[in-house]
């Protein structure tokens, strides 16, 4: 941990970054993202086992950005949030600093994007065997059931949009949601407003998703979102070969086409 | 408020048989916003043009609804009426209350209140559009022809002799194509060659045409008028300045054992090599695969026997950049192999041929020098079967449709066959005869009638070899379904016609569509034959259908005088009706947030980047933009657009939007 300190206080004094997003203790045991401005903030990093948030999320929030150089924290989720950013040309190659946190509690800086891509090639991205379990149980359902279910978690929505907010994806400066004119997705959190904002949600991150599941983390009821998302991870992979955030110049799966796509779908 | 004009068109009693359309006409008058509204027997007709002409200028509409057929018959007829009584056209729009409607439902009350929906979503429409100008976009006055057999050799004279530039683009040494390789031609069996090889030279001489033989597209970009293409010229190891085309490489290149391509596989050829006598250009080029030099590292015999010095062993390919304003797909077929037939012996068989094979032997520069000889030993074959509908027609081949060509040169096999082999018996297995054309079905008959084949209907179920000979089993359907077995010498397969080897690439490269045999698909198979779906590139010859040379020197012309016609304009106009980026104020410029996920969805590559810089020149922000010469309206981008930043004129989301809400809250 000392050394991470060590690294940021010497990466802000010299000016390399104005500001690196980090890990900082937060109410009771959790930890929450903190924003190192000065040497002496540095002194707040923290890094423990429930450090697990996906702090690319802020990598472009206007708030942060303006800040001036960033640095980050990452994860394996924020390594894949970073190169998907960049496939969408959202981010440049040397534009943020990444420090990745490893298991062990030392870090590795990625100099470039190449590297990131080359160390995930060796590393474990998929979503876990829990979420495995729960994508497999929705799937047996039957139409109706996984209807009738879906629709009682919709209900619970407040319409906060914090999962629009967490996810590194969502980065849009006008969401459709908020577009009025006209006014496909209903605002109001009344059932149907809530189907539609959810499934708009889900086909926007088709291909995009790197099952980081901070959406599902983010919501205040406990809907779990991320399996809406990881859901189409499987089948983006077997028709298209594609996997999110896995190669900083990817071409998106949806919007190309290959002679050996396959085609299946066409009924 | 809005002043709406709403037209309803009986259209004769094709509309007025189920719909009641001055109901509909009285019942839309009423709704808010329509100032005026009539029904008329034929509104396409003069008088109803001009009664909708009168009603736009007395009532001072700014908005017209035509409820009549489908907007791809008459649009433009309303559109330019509507313009021409001063009003934009793109504030006209069509409800289709014909094939949407009367075509589809009996006579009755709803039939007609649904005709009333359709007719009230388009007036909810219209209050939304917006008056757009129509883009002019330049025109190249140069075409592009791909492919240089007779298709691409016929429409690249026509086009050229109308006083334009062609760039021919053809993959093989020269040009001719499949019908080079033909002996007669059918049904006057005048010398193919005889009636091609003036042309070819056309070609070559013709002062508005520039010939890339050896050479394919390698990318096409672009769109109407605007095409940018890149032609990769394959090198051909030699300088064609100095080469005279002596030919005295050719005799002296140690290998001598290729299969000839040319004679489809019947005769040899040398490492550097001209296919046939007549080619144009009539200079060599050296095959790289199987030159000595290319494998082994030494050799040059070519260089050094070569007079003028032309030989370039180091030339290396060399890729071209042109613009063209039309292309013409004139790219051809292919026939089958004998190998794809299992039940004829794979190919294994020597003296089991294709129908190409069997024009070389037939041919007076083939390798037999005309005689009709059996590949194995060269002897005569005194009985020789045809077998028609090789693949074609055949389900279970996958090859459902009928070749077309085969009828007629199988007729015309046999007939060549007596005429070479007086004592020789052809046999003629075919499925049905299909000789619809001029003189073709006389000229059948003759092969039947004055020349004595034997014509058998039914199939052949298989042929085996057995002491020298090959026999042909199959069943005589008009006898019965008898089996019949014929001890034959040679056999012919007519094999069916396939796409080119490479069409689908190539389809995609150019991008035009293709159907599921991977031949070019038309725009519409009736009237518009000779065009594509792309704007711009039209289709010439046997690369859309399997089709003989007078069709396919009939489509070539059809392409040249579209070309021709596009040509004969300095501008192009094009309905605005294309994609548009959202723009507002700073400091967020447009909802685009430059991710161009658009830019890979967009067949046409219209989506360009953008970059909105401060007055220090620092970029801000980097936006797609449409270019609107390439966009085609498609709406792919709209579709994909995460923010709804793209939009697109004439079917905005407000309109669809509004379509909708219309039909909702009746």
């Amino acid at each position: 941990m000392n050394d991470m300190i060590k690294k940021v206080t010497q990466l802000l004094t010299d000016k390399t970054i104005d500001v690196f997003i980090g890990y900082g203790k937060g109410s009771a045991d959790r930890s929450r993202a903190i924003f190192v401005r000065t040497a002496e903030q540095a002194e707040n990093l923290v890094f423990s086992a429930n450090c697990t948030q996906n702090l690319a999320g802020y990598l472009l929030k206007h708030e942060v950005k303006h800040l001036g150089k960033l640095g980050i924290l990452a994860n394996v989720a924020a390594l894949r949030s970073i190169l998907q950013l960049a496939s969408e040309f959202q981010i440049k190659d040397g534009e943020v600093l990444v420090l990745f946190a490893n298991p062990d509690g030392s870090f590795t800086e990625f100099l470039d994007f190449h590297s990131i891509e080359g160390y995930l090639l060796t590393t474990e991205t998929g979503i876990t065997s829990g979420e495995q379990e729960r994508i497999a149980a929705l799937e047996a359902m039957s139409v109706s059931e996984r209807w009738t279910f879906w629709n009682q978690e919709f209900e619970k929505c407040i319409k906060c949009y914090a999962c629009r907010a967490a996810c590194p994806m969502c980065y849009c400066h006008r969401c459709t949601t908020d577009v009025n004119q006209p006014q496909w997705i209903p605002v109001a959190s009344h059932e149907r407003g809530n189907l539609d904002y959810h499934l708009m949600r889900a086909m926007h991150l088709a291909g995009r998703c790197v099952n980081c599941g901070e959406c599902a983390n983010a919501c205040p009821m406990d809907i779990p979102l991320n399996l809406l998302t990881y859901q189409l991870i499987s089948p983006i992979k077997a028709g298209f070969g594609a996997t999110a955030g896995m190669k900083s110049d990817a071409v998106y799966a949806l919007s190309t086409y290959k002679p050996d796509d396959k085609e299946n779908f066409i009924i | 408020m809005s002043r709406i004009g709403v037209f309803v068109c009986h259209c004769g009693e094709n509309i007025s048989a189920t719909v009641n359309c001055e109901k509909v006409a009285k019942i839309t008058g009423e709704l808010k916003g329509v100032e005026f509204s009539t029904d008329y027997k034929y509104m396409c007709s003069d008088p109803g043009q001009t009664l909708l002409k009168e009603a736009i200028k007395e009532h001072k509409l700014d908005g017209v609804v035509v409820a009549a057929c489908s907007p791809r018959m008459h649009e433009p007829t309303f559109r330019k009426a509507c313009a021409e009584a001063g009003l934009n056209p793109f504030l006209c729009e069509m409800s289709n209350i014909r094939e949407h409607c009367s075509w589809v439902h009996p006579k009755d009350d709803l039939t007609t209140e649904k005709a009333e929906d359709l007719v009230r979503v388009m007036v909810e429409k219209v209050k939304k559009n917006k008056a757009l100008k129509s883009i002019k976009v330049p025109v190249t006055k140069t075409a592009l022809v791909i492919g240089g057999g007779i298709a691409g050799i016929q429409a690249a004279l026509d086009i050229a002799n109308c006083g334009h530039k062609v760039i021919m683009v053809e993959k093989l040494p020269s040009i001719g194509g499949h019908m080079s390789q033909l002996s007669e031609t059918f049904p006057t069996l005048d010398c193919s060659q005889c009636i091609l090889t003036p042309r070819m030279v056309e070609i070559a001489q013709h002062p508005n045409i520039t010939l890339h033989t050896y050479s394919e597209v390698e990318s096409v970009d672009g769109f109407i008028g605007n095409f940018k293409i890149k032609i990769r010229k394959k090198s051909k190891s030699l300088d064609e300045h100095l080469c005279t085309g002596c030919g005295l490489c050719t005799t002296k290149c140690p290998q001598k054992k290729i299969p000839n391509e040319f004679e489809r596989g019947l005769g040899f050829r040398p490492a550097i090599y001209v296919p046939f006598p007549q080619a144009v250009p009539n200079k060599p080029v050296i095959d790289r695969e199987n030159c000595t030099y290319y494998i082994k590292g030494k050799c040059k015999v070519c260089e050094i026997v070569c007079p003028t010095k032309a030989i370039r062993f180091d030339q290396e390919d060399e890729v071209i950049e042109v613009e063209a304003g039309a292309i013409v797909m004139a790219t051809g077929f292919d026939v089958l192999k004998s190998d794809y037939f299992p039940e004829y012996g794979f190919g294994k068989y020597k003296d089991v041929i294709d129908g190409l094979q069997f024009e070389r032997l037939a041919s007076a520069s083939g390798p037999t020098q005309g005689e009709i000889r059996r590949p194995s030993d060269g002897q005569v074959p005194k009985k020789i079967v045809f077998v028609a509908c090789a693949g074609s027609r055949d389900p279970a081949k996958g090859i459902e449709y009928c070749s077309k060509i085969c009828c007629m040169y199988t007729a015309k096999h046999a007939m060549l066959y007596k005429h070479k082999v007086h004592d020789g018996t052809p046999y003629v297995f075919y499925m049905d005869i299909r000789a619809g054309g001029k003189m073709y079905e006389e000229f059948v008959r003759r092969t039947i009638v004055e020349d004595g084949t034997h014509y058998v209907r039914g199939r052949v179920s298989t042929i085996y070899e057995k002491n020298g000979k090959l026999i042909v089993k199959g069943a005589d359907t008009l006898m019965g379904g008898i089996p019949i077995e014929i001890e034959a010498d040679m056999v012919v397969l007519a094999t069916a016609g396939v796409a080119n080897k490479g069409a689908e690439e190539l389809a995609q490269t150019v991008h035009i569509s293709y159907d599921s045999y991977k031949f070019f698909a038309e725009a519409h198979p009736k009237l518009k034959p000779v065009e594509t779906n792309t704007a711009g590139i039209f289709l010439a010859g046997a690369c859309q259908a399997p089709k003989d040379i007078p069709e396919s020197v009939a489509a070539a012309s059809g392409a040249a005088v579209k070309v021709a016609a596009l040509f004969s304009n300095d501008e192009l106009t094009r309905d605005p009706l294309v994609a548009v980026v959202n723009r507002q104020a700073a400091p967020v410029y447009s909802a685009c947030v430059g991710c161009f996920l658009c830019q890979s969805v967009c067949p046409y590559q219209a989506i360009e980047r953008e970059e909105i810089k401060s007055r220090s020149g620092e970029i801000i922000k980097t936006l797609a933009r449409v270019n609107e010469g390439l966009c085609q309206g498609c709406g792919t981008c709209v579709a994909l657009c995460r923010t709804k930043a793209i939009d697109i004129h004439g079917y905005s989301n407000q309109q669809v939007y509004t379509e909708i809400m219309a039909l909702l809250n009746d």
